[in-house]
């Protein structure tokens, strides 16, 4: 299948600063694409330079063939993009906002007028089409600027942290509507929430200091980075000894406790039983297996150390 | 299709200030008013004529021509600021099929039709409460001057706007720069009054070419070849400056 982007050796540096570092890529049409990193990795930059807003300094990026680099016009006519921040027009009403993007895409009025409509039907906004976006919560403010990305039918939808800030039914909302997308265009998605990309995208790329970490799909990375075989286990007594009695066992590889609970990772499947057997019976209040979590991948890879 | 982000552009802003048409008419007729009304009224027992024209005649173009120049700097500084720094409806528009001209150009066109509009209401109300009368056949010309001078000053306030990050500098530079400017160009007393070193300084100012144009234009048909020179040179500087400046700002 053809790539809907392609990025080959994309570089930005600031001064002594490399935020972007010779990143190459190649996602195929009708993926839902999510690119994961903590704050500094480089991924608003990627996105600037990938939405032509700013230019590499080394490098170059094609989206549906074409350069952003020397073709940034048809780069911006093919691409919709919704920002991190709702800069969505408050002097225009929902409908204007959308209308104005329109106008923008040299799209005529006779090929608008509906496509609009059905956007703020299909948005859940067709009933405040006419009120200023002020006055709309920040779901429905979200909502409207997804639609506004739509109304030229792009091939290719930057979503930069799209549900930042929102309630989890509005969350859960906008899920559904990237999902009803997915079929139509390739989707580029950049979320903190690893929930978020666990349950929408087809692949992932996890990026730090500029560069790509690790590359494929949730259940891929999970099961290639996230230890196996992690208990939850909490006992009803002589916590603090059950601690010390678990970090020698040497089947034990990682240990952490929260009053009577703890977080073990095994080495294998067979190193349950022992665990087991060095419990008093009826000391057990609870055990049970812990899924491997995208989290714990990301975690895994970048740190736990919180950046600026 | 050539210039199709600017007409957007100048679509967006004409649906706003048609929201908002009334208060901002009574808003920019007030000030020049009152300065009608302070000097054209109130020094008219002191100064009876300058040059032979009566002294409420003699600033009547210039506030005209304040009115429409100011309006086309604020429209085009507060309008950019606000649109970067506040809503960011800047960063959408870059991320559409448009170039940094049609941004520059459809602000300029905002800041020339909101300058007309509002000259436009302060000549009205000066025309019913005073005799300021003048041939139509002088219009042209006039025109042509506040035309060139509304450019200048749009493009001054996007230049200013893209600039200041905060709104107090916005002011800061109307108050030190601009207003003393238009007051150093004659609207209220004949550049004959400045000393006779000064004085080819003065007329050098594109403010001055401006008002000076401007008035003599209104009155006797005839703007004056240097200042039409003048303001035919920097519109197009000021022009190209608001594109190179604009561009590089939003690249950092």
């Amino acid at each position: 299948m053809p790539s809907a982007l392609s990025l080959q050796g994309l570089t930005k540096r600031y001064g002594t600063l490399t935020a972007v570092d010779r990143f190459s890529l190649e996602v195929e049409r009708g993926t839902v694409f999510g690119l994961l990193g903590p704050n500094g990795a480089g991924k608003t930059t990627l996105i600037k330079m990938l939405t032509t807003t700013m230019r590499p300094t080394e490098g170059d990026a094609y989206i549906e063939g074409r350069s952003v680099v020397s073709a940034g016009r048809r780069v911006r006519e093919l691409i919709g993009v919704v920002p991190q921040e709702n800069n969505l027009d408050r002097y225009l009403t929902a409908r204007e906002n959308l209308v104005l993007h329109a106008r923008m895409h040299g799209i005529p009025s006779r090929d608008y007028v509906r496509s609009i409509d059905e956007l703020l039907e299909l948005t859940g906004l067709a009933g405040r089409r006419n009120d200023f976006p002020d006055t709309f919560s920040g779901g429905m403010q979200r909502r409207l600027v997804v639609a506004r990305a739509l109304v030229h039918k792009p091939r290719l939808l930057f979503l930069d942290e799209p549900t930042t800030g929102l309630d989890p039914q509005s969350r859960r909302a906008l899920w559904e509507h990237i999902r009803t997308l997915r079929s139509e265009m390739t989707i580029f998605l950049t979320t903190h929430y690893m929930d978020e990309a666990d349950s929408l995208c087809d692949r992932i790329v996890i990026m730090d200091h500029g560069k790509a970490l690790v590359d494929g799909s949730a259940t891929e990375l999970k099961s290639q980075f996230a230890p196996p075989h992690i208990y939850e286990l909490e006992v009803k007594r002589d916590a603090e000894r059950y601690e010390e009695l678990f970090r020698a066992l040497p089947v034990v590889t990682s240990l952490e406790r929260d009053k009577e609970a703890f977080r073990i990772v095994l080495k294998d499947e067979e190193s349950l039983k022992l665990l087991l057997d060095s419990i008093r019976s009826g000391d057990i209040r609870k055990i049970c297996t812990v899924e491997p979590s995208l989290e714990q991948v990301f975690l895994d890879l970048t740190g736990k150390a919180v950046r600026e | 299709m050539m210039l199709r982000g600017a007409t957007a552009i100048f679509w967006r802003d004409l649906i706003v200030l048609r929201r908002s048409l009334l208060s901002e008419l009574l808003a920019v007729v007030a000030s020049p008013l009152t300065l009608y009304l302070a000097f054209g009224f109130g020094l008219k027992g002191y100064i009876s004529s300058v040059d032979g024209v009566p002294y409420a005649i003699f600033i009547a173009p210039g506030l005209i021509s304040m009115t429409a120049v100011l309006a086309a700097f604020e429209e085009g500084a507060w309008s950019m600021w606000f649109h970067r720094r506040v809503q960011k409806t800047i960063e959408e528009y870059r991320v559409t099929p448009i170039t940094v001209y049609d941004i520059v150009v459809g602000k300029l066109f905002s800041g020339f039709f909101q300058g007309g509009i509002k000259g436009v209401a302060v000549a009205i109300i000066i025309f019913i409460l005073t005799p300021f009368r003048f041939p139509l056949a002088h219009l042209f010309i006039y025109l042509l001057f506040i035309g060139l001078g509304a450019m200048i000053f749009s493009c001054l306030g996007t230049i200013c706007g893209t600039l200041m990050d905060k709104p107090e500098a916005l002011g800061r530079i109307q108050t030190v720069v601009i207003m003393p400017l238009i007051f150093m160009s004659g609207i209220f007393f004949p550049l004959s009054s400045y000393p006779p070193a000064v004085l080819p300084y003065i007329r050098l100012l594109p403010t001055t070419a401006l008002f000076e144009g401007a008035r003599l234009a209104l009155l006797s048909g005839r703007g004056g070849i240097l200042p039409l020179a003048i303001l035919t040179v920097t519109a197009p500087i000021m022009f190209a400056l608001a594109v190179v400046v604009f561009n590089k700002k939003i690249e950092e």
